[in-house]
Parts: C-alpha cells; sequence; structure tokens
C-alpha cells in the first residue's frame, strides 16, 4: 500500500509544506491562494482529491508538513471520501501533522449526527478540528492563518515547540458520560 | 443558566479557577487543565446522547378509534408548514372561547393598519374557533392537541351559507421527552409542533399573537435528512400491514444547473430490502452475543438498520446509474401514508400511523427549539 510517509525525505530550508485534500474541489483553490500569500516563509501547497497520491510524483515530491482534510458537512460523501483517504497516511502523521477542516457547521440543514461522527473521529486521532466559513473571503483568510500557525509548527520552524506538543495543546476532544453527569 | 452561559462564554477563567495547587507536579496539573477546559468549553455535550436511536414500530394506532373522525379528516390529507414552539405561559384549555376573541380582534386591529389583505368584504367576515382534538394525546403528560381554525365568508351571503375555511393550524404534542415535559414550571404548557395551512399572512399574524399572549418563541422547524430517513424506514416498516402504494425519495445534488433525482421503489421491493436488512442485524447480534435475544426486538427499529436500508437503496442506485446520492441531500420522503419535505412541510395521507409520524415530529420541534 503506498502510504505517504513523514519522515522519508529532508526538509527544505525555511519552507514548509502542506497538502489540502478535499472531495469537492473548491475550498482548496481559494485557501491555497491565501496560504502562499505568506512571506516569511515559504510555503508550498499541495492539493488533491483524495489519497493516495499518484506514484508518479512520489520521486519530485517534497516532504510534506502537514496533510489538512477539508470535510463539507452538508455531504455525507465528503466525509465518507475524507475517512477512506485516512488510511492512506503512515501512522507517523498522527503525531501532529495532520488536522480536519470542517465547513458549513453551522447550517441548519446538517444533520447534527454528523458533526458528532467528525468529533469523535477527531478525538480518537488525536487532531485538531478546525471550524471554517468559506462563503467570504474574510472567513477563507482566517481558516488560512490558522492553519500556517499549525503548518509552521509541523515543520519545524517555531522554536522550542513541536508538532506533537502542539496537538496535545489542540486536539479536539469529547466529552465522556461521566463528566457530562458532574457537570449539572 | 446563567451559570452555563458564563461557563460558555469564559472558558478562559474557569481554566485559572480549576488550576490546581503547586502541590502536583506542573505537567499533571497542566493536563488537567488543558482537560479541564476543552470539556467546560462545550456545552451542552453531544447531541447524538439526546437524539433516540432506536424507536417503536409503528402500529395501525387506535386513534381513528380515540378520536372524532370530523376532526381527524381535517388534519390528513392537507399538506402542513412546521413549526417548533416554546413552552407556552399561562395556556388554559379552558379559555379558548376567550382566546378565539382575542385573536379575531388582534387580526382585525393589523388589517386596519393597512396590511395587503387578499379577503373581499369587511372584517365581520372573518371568524376565529379554538377547539381541542381529545384522544390524540398518548401518555398522560402530553397535553390536549388545540386546533385553531379561521372562517370567513362574504359580505354579501346570508346567514346559512357555509364559511369558508381560510386557514387552520394546530398544536400537538405526541409522547413528548417525560423528562423535559415534568421539568417545566407549573405555569407552562408543552406543545411544541405547530402545524399550520393557509394564506402567509394569517400565519404570521397567528404567530405573532401567539408570541405576545403566551410568550413563547416560534420558528420554523426543518426535517433535516436524519429524520427523513427514519420516515421512510418506518412508513416501509408498515407495508405488510397496510400497502404503502410506493416508496418515493427526491434527492437533490449540488450541481449546476442543480439537479433532482426521483427514486420510486415498488412497496414489495422496499418491504423485501427492509426485512432483510433488520434479519440480517438480529442474525449478527445473535452471533455476537450467543443469545437468542434478537426475537424479541421486532417492535423496535434501530438507527443502524435505518442507515443500512438507505445504504442499500443509494448502492441500488450506483449500480444502475453510476451515481452517489451521498453527494446530496435527501430533501423528501413520500408513500402512501404521507409525505414529507426537507422545508419543513407534511402531508398525512392516511390516519393509521400517524401517532408514529407524529411522535417523531414532536421530538424533532423539542430538538430545535432553543432551550
Amino acid at each position: 500500500m503506498s502510504l505517504l510517509k513523514p519522515f522519508s525525505k529532508l526538509p527544505g530550508l525555511n519552507a514548509a509544506n502542506i497538502l489540502l485534500v478535499e472531495n469537492e474541489e473548491q475550498l482548496q483553490q481559494r485557501l491555497a491562494d491565501a496560504l502562499v500569500e505568506e512571506t516569511a516563509v515559504t510555503v508550498n501547497v499541495r492539493l488533491a482529491k483524495t489519497l493516495p497520491l499518484p506514484l508518479k510524483n512520489e520521486k519530485s515530491r517534497p516532504r510534506i508538513d502537514l496533510v489538512v482534510f477539508i470535510i463539507n458537512l452538508t455531504s455525507e460523501l465528503s466525509l465518507q471520501s475524507a475517512e477512506a483517504s485516512l488510511k492512506y497516511l503512515d501512522p507517523g502523521y498522527f503525531l501532529g501533522k495532520v488536522c480536519l477542516l470542517v465547513t458549513n457547521a453551522r447550517n441548519a440543514s446538517v444533520p447534527p449526527a454528523r458533526l458528532d461522527t467528525v468529533r469523535k473521529l477527531a478525538a480518537s486521532l488525536h487532531c485538531p478540528l478546525l471550524c471554517a466559513e468559506d462563503q467570504t473571503p474574510d472567513g477563507v483568510t482566517n481558516a488560512a492563518e490558522r492553519l500556517l500557525t499549525i503548518l509552521k509548527v509541523a515543520a519545524g520552524l517555531v522554536p522550542m515547540t513541536t508538532a506533537l506538543y502542539l496537538s496535545n495543546l489542540t486536539r479536539c476532544t469529547v466529552p465522556s458520560d461521566i463528566d457530562q453527569q458532574g457537570f449539572d | 443558566m446563567e451559570r452555563h452561559s458564563s461557563v460558555a462564554e469564559t472558558p478562559v477563567n474557569s481554566v485559572m479557577v480549576q488550576r490546581r495547587s503547586g502541590s502536583k507536579s506542573f505537567r499533571q496539573s497542566y493536563r488537567s487543565c488543558v482537560g479541564a477546559a476543552s470539556h467546560l468549553g462545550y456545552t451542552p455535550g453531544l447531541t447524538t446522547r439526546r437524539l433516540t436511536t432506536s424507536r417503536r414500530a409503528p402500529r395501525s394506532r387506535t386513534v381513528t378509534e380515540s378520536v372524532n373522525p370530523e376532526q381527524l379528516s381535517l388534519l390528513v390529507k392537507k399538506e402542513w408548514q412546521l413549526s417548533y414552539v416554546t413552552p407556552l405561559h399561562h395556556f388554559r384549555h379552558t379559555q379558548l372561547r376567550s382566546y378565539s376573541r382575542q385573536l379575531l380582534a388582534f387580526i382585525v386591529a393589523e388589517k386596519q393598519q393597512g396590511l395587503a389583505v387578499a379577503l373581499e368584504g369587511a372584517e365581520s367576515s372573518l371568524k376565529v374557533v379554538f377547539s381541542v382534538v381529545e384522544g390524540m394525546a398518548t401518555t398522560d403528560d402530553d397535553a390536549d392537541t388545540v386546533l385553531i381554525q379561521i372562517h370567513s365568508k362574504s359580505v354579501f351571503a346570508s346567514q346559512d351559507d357555509p364559511r369558508r375555511l381560510v386557514w387552520s393550524g394546530w398544536l400537538t404534542c405526541i409522547n413528548g421527552s417525560p423528562d423535559y415535559v415534568r421539568s417545566l414550571p407549573k405555569d407552562f404548557v408543552c406543545l411544541p409542533l405547530l402545524c399550520s395551512s393557509g394564506a402567509q399572512w394569517l400565519t404570521s399574524l397567528v404567530k405573532s399573537w401567539l408570541e405576545r399572549a403566551f410568550d413563547c418563541c416560534i420558528g420554523s422547524l426543518d426535517i433535516n435528512s436524519v429524520n427523513l430517513q427514519w420516515l421512510a424506514a418506518l412508513w416501509t416498516n408498515c407495508h405488510p400491514e397496510s400497502n404503502i402504494g410506493q416508496l418515493k425519495l427526491m434527492w437533490t445534488l449540488p450541481v449546476d444547473p442543480p439537479l433532482e433525482i426521483a427514486f420510486t421503489v415498488h412497496p414489495q421491493d422496499a418491504w423485501e430490502l427492509w426485512s432483510s436488512m433488520r434479519g440480517q442485524l438480529q442474525e449478527e447480534e445473535q452471533e455476537n452475543e450467543g443469545v437468542g435475544e434478537g426475537a424479541g426486538d421486532k417492535d423496535s427499529v434501530d438507527i443502524d438498520e435505518v442507515t443500512r436500508f438507505i445504504d442499500g437503496l443509494k448502492n441500488h442506485f450506483y449500480r444502475h446509474f453510476r451515481l452517489d446520492l451521498s453527494a446530496g441531500t435527501l430533501s423528501q420522503v413520500s408513500t402512501a401514508l404521507g409525505t414529507a419535505k426537507h422545508s419543513g412541510r407534511i402531508k398525512i395521507s392516511s390516519s393509521s400511523y400517524m401517532n408514529a409520524t407524529l411522535m417523531l415530529l414532536t421530538e424533532c420541534a423539542l430538538l430545535k427549539m432553543p432551550v
């Protein structure tokens, strides 16, 4: 199986590589345009619809520092495709180099069970769950800024902080029943 | 309730409060702070905990026996627009006559303000009737259903001419969550589901009168795709006892221009698929547990069975047309027992399984209500 491996290549100098995986291929282009505007670091954005990535690019592909799965909650297919793609990542990515980005979380037509499924998935993978608003340019810029923060840490460009340390602070948690009873 | 809102708004402060003294090691106390903050920040927790995962299969209810057939005929075969209603303050089932007078006066006053009127004739052509539909409540906690009708007649007609029904609506609560209903203070009556049909301007007038008179909030209720799937499964489950005609599902795909797919399934095929899904799940349960407990579960329907049923239909469609319906949203479900649309419109065509449908809709309304 062609797994995407996090540490098999050498990193670039003052560069960070991010991979955006989205089944609908709508938000990733706008997010990519917002991400490359960063000037302090050279950000390379790679776009994909699903994993596994094509083998012919294997040699020329740089080391991917952060993999972001964009899930549109209004479509069930989006969630299924993201879950299927997760299997093609090497386990080394789940130490802080994976992020889930969710759009349309506030949409009334979305069944609430779907967001709960995504939260449970993010909690089981110990990765952060970001909610983004993709209809306005401001929303896209905000999402890009948040991704850049995580990307810089994952690429090792922030001193004294590693991806694993950051993921411990930002990971999505799901309250268990025992905690919930004590709440009242 | 204030405590809840302050926790939701200022999670940072609560972290400070929760931080333990320096007796424990730094790392342990930090981790406990992070844990506390992350779970106090989310209120009220996962919604799936509040959603029912299994329901009782509907039976040809004794609704027809306990409810006056004339009143029942007013409720079926008409398309209703659904709304949720928060509990009504000081609503008395004994004061319905005075409510009719108040509502009529309100409508007349609003009309005189210069709103666009579609009715011909003077104001006295309207008549409002509040009545109670007895026998619909299933449990002791449910309040009786209240039916509101607005009739009109033209100015030139005589007294004997029949009045035309211009608007009708009914407030109901069928098997509402007993914990919630019992936890309300004494003055409140819980009737969370409002079904209305008629002119739009009358609907908005009635809603604003209800909001003012009983200090409640009324908002539109959508039926999301999971509940539409529940309805499809529950109606299909009724097939052996009363023929459902056909099972028709409508999907909307987000392409440009938007594509609408109407998927009609022959009732016998739908029933075979449904019963094979249920049989499969019960066999698996028996294998896993090793005890024959599955046989007694014929009464209840699980969310797993519903998901599998709909997945089966989607797979069949994919095999024939290479279109994955998961990419779209389920917008309408219709059988001979009723039609339900995503926009919040429901039509109950047959009175036999009305209760199960209304139970599901009451639950939707209770969940959608701002708590």
